[in-house]
Formats: C-alpha cells, sequence, structure tokens
C-alpha cells in the first residue's frame, strides 16, 4: 500500500502444505450446520491483523480509517440490514513481544489469525496489513477458505493462481516503478539516475518496475539500505550510498524506502549538500508521514486524489466520517493520536477505500451472503473509491489498483502547524495486467460518484 | 588542506569522533550510575527519549530549543531520582540480576507509556545549528557546525563531571559512598542521599545524550535503541568503574565502527560491539580501565 | 543443602514421573481446541530455552542476554536442513539444531566465562544485536529479510486415524505438533532434571555461591562454566528448531534483543532455576494475549485504541517489576511462600 513497507516471502513453496491450515470450514460450522461462518440475519463479521503497537503502529490509522467507514455505514442501517463487526487484532507487525506471543511457533500474525479463524468465526479477512506478516498465513487461510481480501501491501504476492480466495488492494511495486520510470525519462531526459531501496523485495521490485520501465541504471548506482537499519539505528549504509551516488553525479534518485527512512536519507543527503531530484514510491512518500520540508518538490505516485482537495466529494465525504470518530480513550493524554483530527490524510483515505470496497461488494450480494459469493463479487462489482484508477479483479488478475497519478510534494512553509500535502501533476497512468509487457495507459483522472445508499 | 581533510581516513575518523562522542555520554552516564549503585540501568535510553519527549515536544509549540534542552535535563533529573528511590533502593543488596530484571520491566512500561502519548507522528527535531557539512573545493568535509556543538557539549559535560568527582567534597563524598557505603555512613555522610545524587546525574546526562542524538532526526521512541547498546559496550569495556575508559571505549567503538564499515564491509558493522568487547575484554575480562580487581569469597 | 534435595528422589523415580507428566499433558491435548493446542505446542517449545536460560542464570549465576542468538542458529538450522532434505526426519532437525546450539555456545564461551556480571551481559547483548542484521546479510543462506519457509509438521495417517468427525483433520493436525512438542520438552526437561541433581550441577552452584570455596574443592572453574553455557545454548538451539518447525518459517526480525530480553522476563516470571518455573514461563508466554485482553475487559479499554494496544508493554513490565519485588523467585516461589503462610 502506499506507506505500508514491504518484505515479501523468499519462498512460499510450503505454503500449500500448510499443516494447520487443514482446520476445514467444518470447525466454524459448529454454530449451525449450513450458515456461513460470520454471518448472521444481522450481522457479519470480519476481521484483520494489523499492527496497532510496535515498529508499525504508524499505520495503525489505516484500519481505523477503514473501521470509521463501517461505523458509519451501521449507524445508517447497515449493509442489506446487516451490520459489519469489524476485529482489528494487533500483530504487532509480526514481531514478538509480550502479549503479541503466539500459540504456534513464534508469528503473532498466525496466531491472531488463527484466533479469528476459529475463535471469532470471522466471515472474511479484510484489510490485514503487512507483506511478510500476510505472506505468513495466506496458506493458512486458504486452506481454511477464508476469503483474505484487500491485503494492504504492494507486494504480488496476493496475485497468484493458487490462492483463489485472496486479493490485493494496492498498485504493485513494479507497475509503480514502471510509471515513475516513465516520468523520470519524459522529464529528466539523459540524466544519471541511482536508486537507493530496502534491501529485500520491496526494493528490488521497485528496481525492476524501473527496469521494465525503460529506465536504464548503473549497477554501481542500484543501492540499497538493510530493513533493520531502523531498529538497530546504524544508518551507515546509507551514508555510503549517498556518497556513491554523489560522486557519480547522479542527479535523479530514485527511494523505495518506508518513510521514516525517506525522511533520514532526505536528511543525511542534504548533510552532504546534495540535492537531486528525489522520486520516491508512494510507500514512502506520504508527505504527512514523512514530515520533513526537505521532501518538498519530491515525485511520487498517489493513487487518491490529494488528501487537501477538498473539492473532491469523496474527500469531503471522508472527512465528515473520519472526524465522527472520537479517540475512545481521551482520558489518556495522546498527543498525536493523528487519527481523526479533523485532517485527513494519506493513510486514512487509503484505509476508508478499503472499507468502501468492502461494502460496496458485500452490497452487490444482496441478502444471500456466501463466502463463494463475495469471490465472485470482487470479480464483478463495480467498485466505487476515492482511488483515480479503476480498482478491478479478475479472475487472472488480484492485485487490485493498477496505478495512480505523478503528485509533486508541496513546500510547506510552516512545518509545524499543519500538515504537508502533494499536488497531482495531471493525468492518471496505470498499466493492466502484467507490468512488464502492459503499456501505461493514461487517462482524465477518474472520480467515481458515491454510490447513493453510502449517503 | 581541504583535499587532507576530505580525505578517506581523515572522513573515517570525524565520522566516528562525532558518533563515538555521543556513545561516550551515553556510556558516561551508564558508568556513573554503575559506580554510585551498581545498577545495570537497561532503561537508560528509554528514560532519557521519555524526558526528550517531554521537553523537546514544545519546540513544535514554539518553545525555544534551549529552554526545551533544559527541561528535558530537568524532566530526566526528576525521572531518574524517583526511579532510585522508588524502585531501586528496595533492592540494595540482592542478587545483581534483581535490579536488571526491574529496569527491564520499567523500560517495557516507558517504552509504551511514550507510545500511548506521543504515537505515529514522525517529525524532525530542527537543529539549532547547521547540520550540512563543510565542502572545499568540491570536496566534503565530514564536519559541521553542529557537529562542533555536539563535541564541545559532550567535552563540558565531561569536565564538568570529573571536576564534580575529582575536585569538591561531594565528589568525593560520592565516590566514598559508592566505595564504602558501611563506612561512609560511620562517617556521618548521607549515603542514601547521594545514590539518589548519582541517578539524577546519570540521567540528566543520559538525557543531554538523547536530545542531541534526536536533534535534526525525526523524533522517534527507538532513537536511543541502537547507540544504546554500544555505549553498554563502551562501559563495559573501558570497565563499568571508570568514566575515563567510558569515553575512550566510547569514541574507539565509533572510529572502529566507521573504519570497518569503510574498509572491511557494510554487512560485517554490527558486528563490531562484538569484535571490540571481545578483543577488549580478552586482554583485561574486567574492563581495559578498572583499578582494583575483587574477589567475593 | 543441596544434597538433601539431589538424594530425595532418585533417577528412576524422576524418569517415571516424566512420562506420567508427560503422559498427562498428551492426555490434555486430545480434549484442548485445536487453537489451544497450537498455544500449547509453542509454549512447550519456549519452556525449553525458559529452562536452558534458567539452568544458566538461577544455576551458575552468568546472566546472559544471547540465548536469542542461539535460538536463531536452532531455528535456520533447522529450515535449512528441512529445505535441502524434505524427507528427512525431524528427529535430525532436532539433533542438528541442539548441536550447532551447542557448539556456537561453546565458541562464544570461551571469552564469556571469562567474564563476570555485567561484562558478560554486555557481550551477550552485543551478540544478541548482531544476530538480525548477519541474517538479514547471509542472503543466499538465510533468504534474507524474507526468511525461510518449510514444510508445516504434517500430521502422520496414523495420528489423524485416531479422530472422527467434519472436524477430524482440523484437530489433528493442530494436537500432533503439539505432541511432538510436548514429548521433545519431557525429554529436555527430563535431562535438566538430572542435570540439577547431578555433580555438575552442585558444582556449578558451589561455583556461583564462592569461587574460591570451589577452586578450594577441585571444581575447575572456567570448565563448568563452559559446560553450562554450552548446555544453555544447546537448549536454546532445540528451542529454536522447534519454533521453526511449529511455525513453518524462520525471519531474522524475531530473533534479537527483544527475544532475549522476553526470555529473562518469561524466566523470573516463571521462577528462576527451576523445571516448574519454565514450565510456567511457557505458559504465560502461550496466553500472554489472552492475559492482556482479560486486563483490557476489567479495564474496559479498548483493545484497538492506542493506549488499549500499548497497554500489554505496561501489564507485562508492572508484573516484571512488582514480581522481583514481592516475589523474587516467581510464581513458583509465590505458591511455596502461600503454602508456608497457610501451615503457619
Amino acid at each position: 500500500m502506499s506507506r505500508v513497507r514491504i518484505r515479501r516471502a523468499a519462498t512460499l513453496a510450503s505454503a500449500s502444505a500448510l499443516t494447520l491450515g487443514m482446520l476445514s470450514t467444518g470447525l466454524a460450522m459448529s454454530a449451525g450446520a449450513a450458515s456461513t461462518p460470520g454471518v448472521t440475519a444481522h450481522t457479519v463479521t470480519i476481521g484483520a491483523t494489523v499492527p496497532l503497537s510496535g515498529i508499525a503502529a504508524g499505520y495503525a490509522e489505516v484500519s481505523a480509517a477503514t473501521a470509521a467507514v463501517f461505523d458509519y455505514v451501521n449507524a445508517h442501517g447497515g449493509v442489506n440490514g446487516r451490520r459489519i463487526i469489524y476485529l482489528r487484532k494487533d500483530d504487532c507487525y509480526n514481531i514478538n513481544a509480550l502479549g503479541c506471543t503466539a500459540g504456534v511457533g513464534n508469528t503473532p500474525t498466525l496466531t491472531q489469525t488463527q484466533t479469528l479463524v476459529t475463535q471469532d468465526h470471522v466471515f472474511a479477512e479484510v484489510g490485514s496489513l503487512g507483506t511478510a506478516a500476510q505472506d505468513s498465513v495466506i496458506g493458512y487461510l486458504n486452506q481454511n477458505k477464508v476469503p483474505d481480501l484487500f491485503v494492504s501491501s504492494g507486494s504480488s504476492d496476493w496475485n497468484q493462481a493458487r490462492y483463489p480466495m485472496l486479493f490485493g488492494y494496492q498498485t504493485s511495486y513494479q507497475a509503480e516503478g514502471k510509471i515513475l520510470a516513465r516520468w523520470i525519462l519524459g522529464h529528466k531526459k539523459g540524466a544519471t539516475v541511482g536508486v537507493i531501496g530496502q534491501g529485500d523485495d520491496f526494493g528490488a521490485n521497485g528496481l525492476a518496475g524501473l527496469q521494465a520501465g525503460g529506465l536504464s541504471i548503473a549497477s554501481k548506482d542500484q543501492l540499497t539500505y538493510s530493513p533493520l537499519d531502523g531498529v538497530t539505528g546504524n544508518f551507515s549504509d546509507i551514508t555510503q550510498a549517498l556518497t556513491t551516488l554523489k560522486g557519480d553525479n547522479a542527479t535523479v534518485v530514485v527511494l523505495d524506502s518506508i518513510p521514516p527512512l525517506t525522511s533520514y536519507i532526505m536528511a543525511a543527503a542534504n548533510k552532504m549538500s546534495y540535492s537531486p531530484q528525489w522520486v520516491v514510491s508512494s510507500v514512502g512518500s506520504d508527505p504527512s508521514s514523512v514530515n520533513n520540508p526537505l521532501e518538498a518538490n519530491a515525485i511520487t505516485l498517489d493513487p487518491y486524489p490529494a488528501a487537501n482537495n477538498m473539492t473532491n466529494p469523496w474527500n469531503v465525504w471522508l472527512r465528515k466520517i473520519i472526524t465522527k470518530e472520537k479517540n475512545s480513550h481521551a482520558w489518556f493524554p495522546n498527543f498525536y493520536s493523528g487519527h481523526f483530527k479533523g485532517i485527513l490524510d494519506g493513510n486514512m483515505v487509503y484505509g476508508a477505500s478499503e472499507g468502501l470496497a468492502f461494502v460496496e461488494a458485500l452490497h452487490s450480494l444482496g441478502k444471500n451472503v456466501t463466502r463463494a459469493g463475495i469471490v465472485k463479487a470482487m470479480m464483478t462489482t463495480h467498485f466505487a473509491t476515492p482511488s483515480l484508477t479503476p480498482l478491478s479483479y479478475s479472475p487472472r488478475n488480484h492485485q487490485g489498483l493498477q496505478g495512480g497519478a505523478i503528485a509533486r510534494i508541496l513546500p510547506e512553509s510552516d512545518p509545524t502547524q499543519s500538515p504537508r500535502f502533494a499536488a497531482l501533476l495531471g493525468n492518471a497512468e496505470y498499466t493492466t495486467g502484467d507490468y512488464s509487457n502492459s503499456p501505461i495507459i493514461v487517462s482524465k483522472q477518474k472520480i467515481t460518484p458515491i454510490p447513493g445508499y453510502l449517503k | 588542506m581541504g583535499t587532507f581533510l576530505a580525505s578517506r581516513v581523515m572522513t573515517d575518523i570525524f565520522g566516528g569522533l562525532a558518533t563515538g562522542a555521543v556513545v561516550a555520554l551515553i556510556a558516561l552516564s551508564l558508568v556513573i550510575i554503575w559506580q554510585s549503585t551498581h545498577v545495570l540501568n537497561f532503561a537508560q535510553g528509554a528514560m532519557g527519549m521519555f524526558a526528550t519527549f517531554v521537553g523537546m515536544n514544545l519546540v513544535f509549540h514554539g518553545l525555544n530549543y534551549w529552554l526545551c534542552l533544559l527541561l528535558s535535563v530537568v524532566t530526566g533529573m526528576v525521572l531518574g531520582g524517583v526511579t532510585e528511590r522508588v524502585l531501586i533502593r528496595p533492592l540494595y543488596g540482592k542478587p545483581e540480576i534483581n535490579p536488571i530484571v526491574v529496569m527491564i520491566g520499567f523500560l517495557g512500561v516507558i517504552e509504551a507509556v511514550i507510545a500511548s502519548i506521543w504515537t505515529t507522528n514522525i517529525t524532525m527535531l530542527p537543529s539549532p545549528f547547521s547540520q550540512i557539512y563543510y565542502q572545499s573545493a568540491g570536496h566534503t568535509i565530514l564536519v559541521s557546525p553542529f557537529i562542533f556543538y555536539e563535541v564541545a557539549l559532550v567535552a563540558i559535560v565531561v569536565i564538568a563531571i570529573a571536576l564534580l568527582f575529582r575536585r569538591t567534597n561531594l565528589g568525593l563524598q560520592m565516590r566514598a559512598a559508592a566505595l564504602a557505603p558501611e563506612v561512609s555512613r560511620l562517617l556521618g555522610v548521607r549515603v542514601g542521599r547521594l545514590l539518589t545524587l548519582g541517578w539524577i546525574l546519570s540521567t540528566g546526562v543520559g538525557t543531554l545524550a538523547a536530545v542531541v542524538v534526536s536533534t535534526g532526526q525525526v523524533l522517534a521512541p527507538t532513537n536511543m535503541d541502537g547507540i544504546f547498546v554500544s555505549a553498554f559496550i563502551a562501559a563495559a569495556v573501558g570497565g563499568l568503574e571508570s568514566p575515563l575508559g567510558a569515553i575512550i571505549a566510547g569514541l574507539a567503538i565509533g572510529l572502529t565502527e566507521q573504519f570497518i564499515l569503510d574498509f572491511w564491509s557494510t554487512s560485517i558493522a554490527p558486528l563490531s560491539g562484538v569484535i571490540v568487547l571481545v578483543i577488549g575484554l580478552s586482554l583485561r575480562p574486567q574492563g581495559l580501565f578498572t583499578k582494583h580487581v575483587s574477589r567475593r569469597v | 543443602m543441596f544434597r538433601t534435595v539431589s538424594q530425595r528422589y532418585p533417577t528412576g523415580f524422576r524418569l517415571v514421573a516424566t512420562v506420567v507428566l508427560c503422559a498427562v499433558a498428551l492426555a490434555i491435548t486430545f480434549v484442548l481446541t485445536p487453537l489451544d493446542d497450537s498455544k500449547l505446542a509453542g509454549g512447550a517449545a519456549m519452556s525449553i530455552v525458559i529452562l536452558g536460560l534458567s539452568w544458566l542464570i538461577g544455576w551458575s549465576g552468568q546472566v546472559s542476554l544471547g540465548n536469542a542468538g542461539f535460538m536463531a542458529i536452532g531455528a535456520y538450522t533447522t529450515a535449512i536442513w528441512a529445505n535441502h532434505h524434505t524427507t528427512s526426519p525431524i528427529i535430525w532437525s532436532l539433533f542438528l539444531s541442539t548441536v550447532l546450539g551447542g557448539v556456537s555456545g561453546f565458541v562464544l564461551a570461551l571469552p564469556a566465562t571469562r567474564l563476570r556480571g555485567p561484562y558478560l551481559a554486555g557481550m551477550t547483548l552485543a551478540f544478541s544485536f548482531a544476530v538480525a542484521p548477519l541474517a538479514i546479510d547471509s542472503r543466499s543462506l538465510t533468504g534474507g529479510s524474507g526468511g525461510l519457509f518449510i514444510n508445516f509438521l504434517n500430521s502422520p495417517s496414523w495420528f489423524a486415524n485416531l479422530f472422527s468427525g467434519s472436524d477430524a483433520l482440523v484437530k489433528a493436525n493442530a494436537q500432533w505438533p503439539a505432541d511432538v512438542a510436548i514429548v521433545v520438552a519431557a525429554v529436555a526437561f527430563f535431562f535438566m532434571a538430572n542435570l540439577f541433581r547431578s555433580r555438575t550441577g552442585r558444582a556449578l552452584r558451589l561455583v556461583r555461591d564462592n569461587e574460591v570455596a570451589a577452586e578450594l574443592v577441585g571444581v575447575n572453574l572456567q570448565r563448568t562454566r563452559t559446560l553450562a553455557f554450552v548446555i544453555s545454548a544447546a537448549y536454546a538451539g532445540l528451542g529454536g528448531s522447534m519454533m521453526t518447525l511449529l511455525s513453518g518459517s524462520v525471519t531474522p526480525q524475531t530473533y534479537g534483543l527483544t527475544l532475549s530480553i522476553l526470555l529473562l522476563t518469561l524466566m523470573v516470571l516463571g521462577g528462576i532455576g527451576t523445571l516448574s518455573g519454565a514450565v510456567i514461563g511457557g505458559l504465560i508466554y502461550s496466553y500472554s494475549d489472552n492475559i492482556v485482553s482479560i486486563v483490557n475487559k476489567v479495564t474496559g479499554v479498548n483493545p484497538t485504541s492506542t493506549f488499549g494496544a500499548n497497554l500489554k508493554g505496561i501489564v507485562f513490565g508492572v508484573l516484571l517489576i512488582l514480581t522481583m519485588m514481592l516475589a523474587p523467585r516467581g510464581l513458583v516461589g509465590l505458591g511455596s511462600y502461600l503454602r508456608r503462610l497457610v501451615r503457619r
């Protein structure tokens, strides 16, 4: 997703043999023989494993915005008379901590997923977050025939034929890289281009996308940083990378990084008096997350209308529902709960869009809600969400969004007073199908009208 | 001159010393606590970060940087004093693992409280001095006004602490209280108060280090994690009894890391702490700068 | 004092006790839900590591923060071995991981056992801090930051045939790993119970309490300490191997300083230096999320709020501090303390 850090599983060869995944739907049937798990006459129970604490707690507002959409829908009569019960389970980004531990081995995400499936009997998972975290459970969910919808991550792992009930949401890193490459080739012709990517599949896929987009990058200018830099506090690989790029006179530098590292890299370059044109993956560019004046004028891809654009009907609607949501523990001081101070940011639009998409798929089912039905609806629904490019799925393509619009981060005069925003530069661009072969389609930015039943 | 100052070796030396200075400062704060109360304070980094959050957040509300710095250090000192009185005092004379475990528990509490209050915001704490490195004929010299400030601050603190311990009556009493609490008590020294004072001083220094680490950086709860480990190693290599040892070892670790990185490999860098420790402690298992060795009988 | 303890029960009794307790635990798994089976499996694996740490800290007085590093060595050994020898029985994985854990323990023990208290803590801390970056960097061997995936522990057909009904396979596949973990843990606990009562165990306690006296009666300090370190590391390797087998994956982020601190926490909460303390520590590990959700329910804090999500750190931090202040021997000690109180 924009802003979700990604780590893709090295191999998933064994996932199909996931033993514990053998828990067939039979177990969830205990409530009643032929009924669909998680569905009663008046409710649909769904769940998600998301980081609410720990190093990725910053992404908590994504699922909070998803929940806000459901709250709004429930307050207005639910979907076809059913209220949506949304269970968000903290998996600490799949990193072990007390209270976030696991029964099976030591993976919190697997334990929380098991709890959702065998104890809470969820109908589906919606908006579970994190590549590595979700990679560790897609086999389990598949074997239990639990639909896993709108995974918040731009990995292409969600697009696999052997997982028919698994659907991604975010533009793949490859597709994004390809679109960014097009901008660079169009606007910075002949420039020396360098890349600093996260030292995992996020960085690798982003680079592959840039190259598929026709950009040539010298191998000595393809640099990485360790995903653990933020944990160990040792950023020496970044210093080295910047020294190399400065030495090679790279005037365009692409970052496949998460927001705190985007901020760090820009600060480190500034210290060296090195100011290339930054081109930042949507994962690490959300200006209110990066919150660094040095990000001004960086180029990025934005799948949504700029969050400060209050002429966009979706933003008006989202702001209305999100400000309704109150931090549930006002008695405990929380100076930057961020969520819901009445200001929209990219994370919230992202999370709310996922919630909207699920509501629409569920709505299309009518009264008869089944797992097979929702999977089919994923491919037939014409989703109306804030995204600028079409959100569509087919039996062969479960990726989700295919692109967005090129955007420029706005300079901000007073960094302490208001959040930063991006300005969209023009048309929406997206690829269809296989990113490496299909051409980039350029169209006008799409503003889907808000469906009547949501108003 | 510019070419020389921008040369590879000099760049490494500048970079190493800049990191090492902060490592040394945190190591010093650990040594002060160890000297006065024989406690390994695992929560030192988190306590410093907590105080930093309390004070430095006011920068974003328009308060002067230096005022915020002062406020942070005072908060840190109060936190240190209270911690000693409430958490550490009941544990004197207990096995050495007890205070370690208590401070680990406290670490969990502080981190959770920081995360609860100041969640999800990533904000650059502006620096009072420019962080941009000097340029000379197209070469970058890895020194900036901020680094001068950082090193000067460390030097001032170190000298002040040294003067306090060596030249004042209070310092003498503190050393006596740490070395021989029973005898000191007989001589009329208020040992309890001095132990608290040791913690107050130490967390004050630790907070100063946390503020320096966070300046010009994203203000994040994890800022001290990595550098705390280096400082811990420095304190151990230097011998926990010796403030001078901690400072020298801190600088040495900063330099070693930098040279290993540049001349060997980035991947081995996390191991540099282990390497320094193994070599240093193989020479003298009780730390390089420890004067006396006692054995428990 | 420990002579009377050591002579209270002969080895034969301990063997019978282990078999009986193991059988009881296996019987219990038959009535548990699949989720509880899985939790028990993780707890059993963790209790092995906690026991190894408990032996090192409780019996030899060496405070180590490096056991997560040895766990990582066991975990990766198992994953790499299983990926290259997919049909090899898991006993080989377990054996190899234990041995490699022990060997790496020996290597680290060479400098480590010369160190006392804080110096040892510093060195082992540096070791566990370095493990994850190294694992990420050795990409060809460890799969980098994505880690490695292996086959889950499959229930053999004879075991699955014990169950009937619509969810038979579900139950069998959740229970089988739990039963394997319990048997492995039982073997590990039996060995340690004997070690506690052995010459080495006694020598270790003497070294911990009085080095000079130990030397006077002819105990080789260096060798005894090294042995304690190696055994502890081997237990961590075994536990790490179980963790990989149970979760079907290994990722570098799992095995860092946080896990070392977690191990120490669990050991202290359970009770330092005892078998039952390690079991309790393992159970706390498995059910920590339930403990937190109980606290959430009692206090009415919404678990998805910022404060609610971070409440677990506060709960366990406070629990740890209170344990050390009020019952330094952990929950085990609390039990005997209460018993004495009642008798009086």
